[in-house]
């Protein structure tokens, strides 16, 4: 599955972006398992918080920093670690 | 496909109207997480201060030992000497700096107007990136040494957050679309004049600059944003180029950042400056007083757009300086300046 993650918002406003495929990720593939994108609560309105939209083959959903825990933290840190 | 990131009065529309019950709670479920975050605000002035009254910061920093978990561990209340942490202390220094900002330039106490005290949390999480208000307290990351450095060194970051409580306390912008790029303009432009009062500034003098010195050695950049020139405070191969304008022409439209409220916040920051330098002399004194009393006095409504907002600081300036005061042309020119027209 392909999974893109992209970071907005942050005091810097400055986006972020990386994608990766969990057919050549088994760490990935083991991670999307763990995540239910249906379950993720509301990001809120926190000034210069980080946002991050997570895309895992066509199903989105964002998510604020200060809800980002677990499998879907670790996925998205997983991610994006990558694009650096 | 889902996405949370959907303006509050289309949210309060799907909480009431829409036929699924299952969106219609978590629209509702939305709502009332957001308005957590502003019910803190208050609705009656507070009792007027006393004229020659002194207004003494109450401030508490906390050390985060790099988790992300707060407040943290209390590191230096009101009045302690300082830590040697270089961090701690520049962060206990700025937050007086604000403080003092608001009561000499527009006799203020604190964020709320009555002695809220003051609450930091330092090294906030590994290599983080970031500072931000909670709604409570502001927190800082050291940043990761390579794109950033500490969160806490600029005086304006420090301003910045500081004026998202002021905002949440009094019009309560809302944190999307036009009325959320307003919040993020004033705030950088008093976390601008703070530096500006504190480095004893005229508007020609000032840099006009947010996040200068944040910028880790190597990256293509002066700053974070510039509200003399939207667009050009950086341009690096890591961090691509700003993307702010200065003009409506360009205004991005864009779901991403709550509705693109970092990226348009350039045209009002724009306009602040084209006003102010209009003006001349401190920034503070007549531009920023009519941007302050704006936004405290109770006349801007929190879902207000750019025009809008435009219209109020006109007639504030009207207000202060007449119709035909060479600040209220000033300020009606800048609006006009960057394509808003009230």
């Amino acid at each position: 599955m392909k999974v893109t993650v992209v970071r907005s918002g942050g005091f810097a406003g400055i986006e972020q972006r990386a994608e990766s495929d969990s057919a050549r990720d088994p760490v990935l593939a083991r991670l999307v398992d763990r995540v239910d994108l249906e379950r993720v609560p509301p990001p809120g309105r926190i000034p210069d918080q980080f946002l991050y939209e997570i895309d895992i083959d066509g199903d989105r959903t964002t998510v604020g920093e200060a809800q980002l825990h677990g499998p879907l933290r670790e996925l998205v840190h997983h991610v994006l670690g990558h694009a650096r | 496909m889902r996405c949370h990131i959907v303006p509050p009065h289309m949210l309060e529309r799907i909480a009431t109207d829409a036929g699924d019950p299952a969106l219609r709670a978590r629209a509702r479920r939305t709502l009332a997480l957001t308005s957590a975050h502003s019910s803190e605000r208050r609705t009656l002035a507070p009792t007027a201060p006393e004229p020659n009254e002194d207004f003494v910061p109450n401030r508490t920093i906390h050390d985060a030992e790099h988790r992300e978990r707060l407040p943290g561990r209390t590191v230096r209340a009101e009045g302690a000497p300082a830590t040697g942490d270089k961090v701690v202390d520049q962060s206990y220094d700025w937050l007086g700096v604000t403080f003092d900002f608001f009561e000499a330039a527009y006799r203020r106490n604190s964020i709320d107007g009555a002695g809220l005290p003051l609450v930091s949390t330092v090294h906030y999480g590994d290599d983080y990136d970031n500072a931000f208000w909670n709604g409570e307290q502001m927190v800082y990351g050291d940043g990761d040494g390579v794109l950033f450095t500490e969160f806490t060194g600029p005086l304006d970051v420090t301003g910045h957050e500081l004026t998202h409580g002021i905002t949440q306390y009094t019009a309560g912008l809302e944190y999307y679309s036009q009325p959320g790029a307003l919040n993020e303009s004033v705030s950088d432009v008093f976390g601008s004049l703070i530096k500006q009062w504190h480095l004893d500034q005229t508007a020609d003098q000032a840099d006009w600059l947010i996040g200068a010195g944040l910028l880790a050695e190597g990256v293509r950049g002066i700053a974070l944003r510039s509200l003399k020139a939207p667009g050009t405070a950086y341009d690096d191969p890591r961090l691509g180029k700003d993307p702010q304008p200065g003009h409506m022409d360009h205004y991005v439209d864009t779901y991403r950042d709550n509705g693109g409220v970092h990226i348009n916040s350039g045209i009002p920051n724009h306009a602040f400056y084209l006003a102010a330098t209009s003006i001349g002399g401190h920034a503070w004194e007549k531009a920023g007083r009519v941007w302050y009393d704006t936004l405290t006095g109770g006349r801007l409504e929190s879902d207000s757009d750019f025009k809008r907002f435009a219209a109020a600081t006109i007639a504030t300036a009207t207000d202060l300086y007449g119709a035909d005061g060479t600040e209220t042309r000033a300020i009606r020119e800048a609006w006009n300046g960057v394509g808003v027209s009230p």
